[in-house]
């Protein structure tokens, strides 16, 4: 078994709060996310089972949503919003800086595996325009420095 | 039953159904009333997202997908005006945005929808200036099916196919938007019994199979209607011809019988027809012990010569009858008539079971098993019995299903025979120890009907001729019948005369017959119910 | 604290104090009160009150909220749902964001009244995926309330009950179309369902089912508390009430605002959000959330509320309004836009899938400085194509600003065309 007996006994929870038991799939799939960062053909077949569908279900699930990977993941993701309102107040000439910085372009992870860095579409945080979303943490009204010493700081 | 209309004609349509559904019920749809459809399957679930068959529904503003439209009393239904050629223009249009310009090589150009409908709306190229989508070209899906994602329109009839009919459900949209693709997952891919209907249901030509891909274009082939004979199912098949050679079987859809779909090995099996294992030479065994061809004619002949001499010797009681489950109706009828006619010792018929399923395919591997039994053929035991200990000295044997393991499991216990006489399509190990040997014709090449397990009688018509003599199994044996002095075979063999003088002494058959089963066959009298 | 300037109506009053995203603290002000009356009030009444007040969604289609809670059977057995439409991922907007995360007991309030009325068993909170800390303080409010016997099989005592599940996204912004939220509810792929069936019939695993948005369930308490005229004393005939504008872009004080309907864009722009940087001036502004088309420098004033931004061809939507300084590229701002509904199609129909991609292709291009004359006549006309011909509304929301921006803005298009490169070099970076 790939899933853990914690992680298991959260996911019969979540089932137990929808009427069928499919509902719980998207929950099961953050839970195993937060385990292994993505899923793994075995950790497919093992959501599969539980929710009592076929292994390409969960796949064809797992390729919809921006926030599941099919794939290992480095360790961060640092996504910087370039929607509209943050493009307005400088969110693209961050990403930018951050590319040189870390010697990536948008969308490729640093050599070391420390973290992705990418762009992504409006986060709700327009107000406080530019910012980027370091894997569950919100970090707003910044600046090439901050988001520097954020990224920098991390493990 | 609503009435409704439709481009100022009022038709009466079922109850509780979709405008296409209900145009499809009543056969017009396509045929009479044009409304050009991708996603929409009549034997898939709706999609309702290819956009292409919207049309005007008056006092509805926007326009309405008749696809998953519910028909109404009165409801008035424009397809034919200028707000719905420009909404299906446009449809064409983006779809060809990112199609392949290919037709020259593509392998569906004839029968390909994109292709007619862009024809037909006067799009024929998309006015983009873009880069199209580059994609997976030539994936084997599995082991029947080849894939070209960029032709793709993402109707996802396939992926319906798979999960709604077989229920194996191997397909899926993987991402979104204009990522969107369709693929297997790579531990499973496409395998199941029916996968090859993918192929005919995809509009485009991104499904093909692996059999017919690049064989011959489509537009040289002439199409024959036809039964496919791989099992009692009796799944209607529309026969590939070009040049007196079968290129493929594809579903003819009857919704009695096989809805749109035929399995697999049923496709397969129009390679019986031209294939190499067909028995292509009448033989009679000399007095060399070989089997020598004295001409078509002479065999059979020789045959029924053979055939008086032993019952002179040893009575009509010595004579066994074995048919065959591949024969027509009409076929069978002139051997149960022979076989009265002679008072043969015992008759019946060998069946090869296969496996079955809740969908098509029956246990019943021959197409007129059930027109065997209603003919009074019982189970071939009796008859194999009597080869067995001995009692049976001569034997008339239709096709070689009585080789298998259930049956004789191979020729020994025929040996003790002293006079085998075989009808069949193909070669088999029974011309080793048979006396005469004489080629008949398949399914596919003559006239006749069988009955299906249902007890569906369905029509079968020549769709290519054989290259070498032969003649269908009523033929043979009719002359046989002349030649024995028999009473009825007189007026020779005329399928559709014989097969309504079937429906007139079988009551079995009360009413049914060649002439008016029609395209879509008609249920024996006993099964209407 | 809130970070954001604000300004102070009845939803947003307590926004500076961190005690009223706790059950105590939101009781302290006078929270729940709303349900208590609600309780001893008929459903039916509620219904008639909701529907009197006008109240129209906030999720962006501006639906009348007392019509579609009377959609649901009141004669079937089967269980009801409600589902709290809290996936918020309309570029300009963040009102949902800081409801969650400053008010979440305004919004449980806000459900059980309306489950009260409409018979629902249970609620699905479904906040976007990447909403984590709000989703953490929803969270908490639903394990307060449900300790205190708000929540469970008798609500607040009654013969009532109610169960909250609050789940998430997952990274898609079409799960905000209601049927899309529906399937994702349900663990699959958000593709919106085709209509009918209408949710009231056939929604959440295939039960009756509403949807409503998180601002929508915030104004509820407080209609039941001081009535459908008091409601109306907001806004305008067509648009009662307030709602939460959030103003972001080349502002001095980018926030949320919550005012009445109706209140005139220039005042939110000039007065709320301090007017411009450097205070340069306005080149346009999306007055609604992205799917809504812009409005040019001279339309300024307009008021908020449909009836008026009808007229000028576009709508509230989400109340996200967007300000664009006279520096901008409103190419790039077609860029960004149509990069948006790109990536965001769902994928199903014709029109969507393909015409979201060639839009944004041409519009790149033309921005690279190769496009030509026709691309903008291609763009009007794959626009028009979008429109009115889908299964859910995302594909004329994708239209929409484009046909905007070249009523506009066509200039800013033809300058490209013609001098083969933009001519903004001030303006955002792409
Ligand atoms: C593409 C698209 C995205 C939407 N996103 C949201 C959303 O994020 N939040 C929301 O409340 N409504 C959203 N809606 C509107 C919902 O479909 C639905 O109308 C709304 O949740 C109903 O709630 P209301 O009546 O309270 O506004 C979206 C609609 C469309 C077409
Ligand atoms: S492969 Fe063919 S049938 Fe399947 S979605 Fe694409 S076009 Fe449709
Ligand atoms: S189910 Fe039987 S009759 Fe039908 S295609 Fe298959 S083999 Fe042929
Ligand atoms: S309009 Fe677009 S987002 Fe909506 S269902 Fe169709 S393809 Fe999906
Ligand atoms: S545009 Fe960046 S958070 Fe909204
Ligand atoms: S056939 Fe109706 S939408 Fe595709």
């Amino acid at each position: 078994m790939v899933i853990s007996d914690e992680t298991r006994s959260k996911i019969d929870a979540e089932i137990g709060n929808f009427p069928q038991r499919r509902g719980a799939l998207l929950p099961a799939l953050h839970l195993v996310h937060k385990d292994h960062g993505y899923v793994s053909t075995d950790v497919a077949k093992e959501l599969a089972e539980i929710f009592e569908i076929n292994p390409i279900d969960v796949m064809e699930v797992v390729s919809f949503y921006n926030l599941f990977y099919d794939r290992p993941q480095p360790r961060h993701h640092a996504h910087v919003c370039t929607n509209l309102p943050c493009s307005l107040r400088g969110a693209r000439s961050l990403l930018r800086r951050l590319e040189s910085h870390f010697g990536v372009r948008a969308g490729e992870a640093t050599p070391d595996g420390k973290l992705v860095l990418g762009h992504e579409e409006c986060l709700g945080a327009c107000a406080y325009a530019p910012m980027m979303r370091v894997d569950d943490t919100y970090f707003e009204d910044l600046d090439f420095e901050k988001a520097k010493t954020i990224l920098d700081g991390l493990e | 039953m609503p009435r409704i209309t439709v481009d100022g004609e009022i038709i009466e349509v079922p109850d509780g159904r979709t405008i296409l559904q209900a145009l499809d019920d009543v056969g017009l749809l396509m045929n009479g009333v044009d409304i050009p459809h991708y996603c929409w399957h009549p034997k898939l679930s709706i999609d309702g997202s290819c956009r292409l068959c919207q049309v005007e529904v008056e006092g509805i503003p926007k326009l309405q997908i008749a696809c998953n439209t519910s028909v109404q009393e009165g409801m008035a239904i424009r397809t034919d005006t200028e707000r719905v050629r420009k909404a299906r223009e446009g449809v064409m249009e983006l779809l060809l945005v990112n199609h392949p310009l290919d037709c020259p090589i593509c392998d569906q150009a004839g029968e390909c929808k994109l292709q007619d409908y862009a024809y037909e709306y006067g799009v024929e190229a998309s006015r983009t200036r873009e880069p199209r989508r580059a994609l997976k070209k030539n994936v084997d899906l599995g082991s029947t099916i080849k894939f070209d994602q960029e032709r793709c329109i993402l109707c996802r009839r396939c992926v319906r196919f798979c999960s709604e009919i077989p229920g194996t459900g191997e397909l899926r949209v993987f991402n979104r938007g204009d990522a969107s693709v369709i693929d297997v997952h790579p531990d499973f891919p496409l395998e199941n019994d029916y996968s090859m209907n993918v192929a005919d249901i995809c509009p485009v030509g991104a499904l093909t199979t692996q059999d017919f891909r690049f064989k011959i274009r489509v537009w040289f082939l002439e199409d024959a209607p036809g039964i496919c004979t791989g099992c009692s199912n009796g799944c209607n098949v529309h026969i590939g011809v070009a040049n007196n050679k079968v290129y493929r079987y594809v579903p003819r859809r009857n919704d009695d019988v096989n809805d749109t779909w035929i399995c697999d090995s049923g496709r397969m099996s129009y390679k019986q027809i031209g294939g190499g294992a067909r028995l292509k030479e009448a033989g009679v065994r000399g007095e060399a012990g070989r089997l020598e061809n004295t001409g078509y004619e002479a065999a059979v002949r020789e045959a029924a010569k053979r055939l008086r001499s032993m019952i002179e010797e040893h009575g009509a009681d010595s004579v066994v009858v074995l048919a065959s489950a591949h024969a027509t109706n009409e076929d069978l009828f002139t051997l149960r008539r022979l076989s009265d006619g002679l008072g043969a010792g015992a008759d019946g018929v060998a069946v090869v079971q296969g496996k079955s399923d809740a969908l098509l395919i029956k246990a019943d591997k021959a197409a007129n098993a059930a027109g065997a039994r209603a003919l009074g053929f019982g189970p071939a035991g009796p008859v194999l019995d009597r080869i067995r200990d001995g009692r049976a000295k001569a034997a008339i044997v239709l096709g070689h299903d009585l080789l298998d393991e259930s049956h004789l499991g191979g020729t020994e216990a025929l040996e003790g025979l002293d006079l085998l006489i075989v009808l069949d399509v193909q070669q088999s190990a029974l011309h080793k120890v048979a006396d005469v040997v004489i080629p008949v014709r398949h399914a596919a090449e003559k006239y006749g009907t069988l009955t299906n397990h249902a007890g569906r009688v369905q029509r079968v018509e020549p769709a290519v001729e054989p290259a070498w003599e032969a003649w269908s199994d009523g033929e043979v044996l009719t002359l046989m019948g002349q030649a024995l002095g028999l009473e009825g075979f007189e007026d020779g063999y005329d399928p559709a005369k014989i097969s309504e003088w079937m429906s007139e002494r079988v009551s079995a058959f009360a009413g049914v017959h060649l002439r008016v089963v029609g395209d879509q066959g008609r249920p024996l009298p006993g099964e209407r119910a | 604290m809130l970070k954001v300037p604000y300004v102070t109506g009845y939803l947003s009053e307590h926004f500076g104090d961190d005690g009223f995203g706790t059950l105590s603290g939101y009781e302290a002000r006078g929270g729940y009160r709303g349900l208590r009356q609600a309780l001893d009030t008929s459903p039916e009444d509620l219904i008639e009150l909701l529907k009197s007040s006008g109240l129209q969604g906030r999720g962006g289609a501006g639906f009348s909220a007392g019509m579609k809670w009377s959609f649901m059977p009141t004669d079937s057995d089967r269980p009801k749902y409600l589902v709290c439409n809290a996936d918020e991922s309309e570029p300009g907007s963040f009102k949902d964001r800081i409801l969650l995360e400053r008010a979440p007991h305004q919004i449980v309030e806000g459900i059980l009244i309306a489950a009260w009325a409409t018979g629902a068993e249970k609620t699905f909170i479904y906040i976007r995926g990447e909403y984590a800390f709000p989703a953490d303080q929803v969270d908490r409010a639903v394990a307060e309330a449900r300790e205190r016997g708000y929540l469970g099989a008798k609500v607040m005592g009654k013969d009532f009950a109610h169960e909250i599940v609050v789940t998430r996204g997952a990274g898609a912004y079409i799960c905000g179309e209601e049927t899309g939220l529906l399937e994702s509810l349900e663990g699959k792929k958000g593709l919106p369902r085709k209509k009918p069936p209408f949710p009231a019939q056939y929604g959440a695993f295939g039960m009756p089912t509403t949807v409503n948005n998180v601002e929508t369930f915030s104004h509820v308490p407080h209609i039941v508390c001081k009535g459908a005229d008091w409601f109306r004393g907001f806004g305008t005939e067509k648009s009662p009430g307030t709602t939460l504008f959030g103003v972001s872009g080349q502002v001095q004080r980018p926030g949320l605002f919550e005012l009445p309907l109706g209140t005139p864009l220039d005042e939110i722009i000039f007065e709320h959000a301090a007017g411009l940087l450097e205070d340069r001036p306005v080149k346009g502004v999306i007055p609604g959330g992205m799917s809504m088309p812009i409005l040019p420098a001279n339309q300024l004033d307009v008021p908020m509320a449909n009836e008026f931004l009808r007229e000028r061809k576009t709508m509230l939507g989400t109340g996200g309004i967007m300000v664009m300084d006279d520096t901008t590229c409103m190419v790039r701002v077609a860029c960004v836009i149509s990069y948006f509904f790109r990536d965001e199609s769902c994928g199903q129909c014709t029109q969507c899938r393909e015409g979201t991609g060639w839009m944004n292709s041409i519009v790149e291009r033309i921005e690279r400085g190769a496009g030509e004359q026709s691309d903008l006549d291609i763009l009007l006309d794959v626009a028009g194509k979008m429109e009115g011909q889908t299964i859910c509304a995302f594909s004329d929301a994708a239209a929409w600003p484009i046909q905007g921006l070249l009523r506009h803005f066509r200039e800013d298009f033809e300058a490209h065309i013609r001098g083969k490169k933009c001519p903004f070099p001030g303006s955002f970076e792409l």
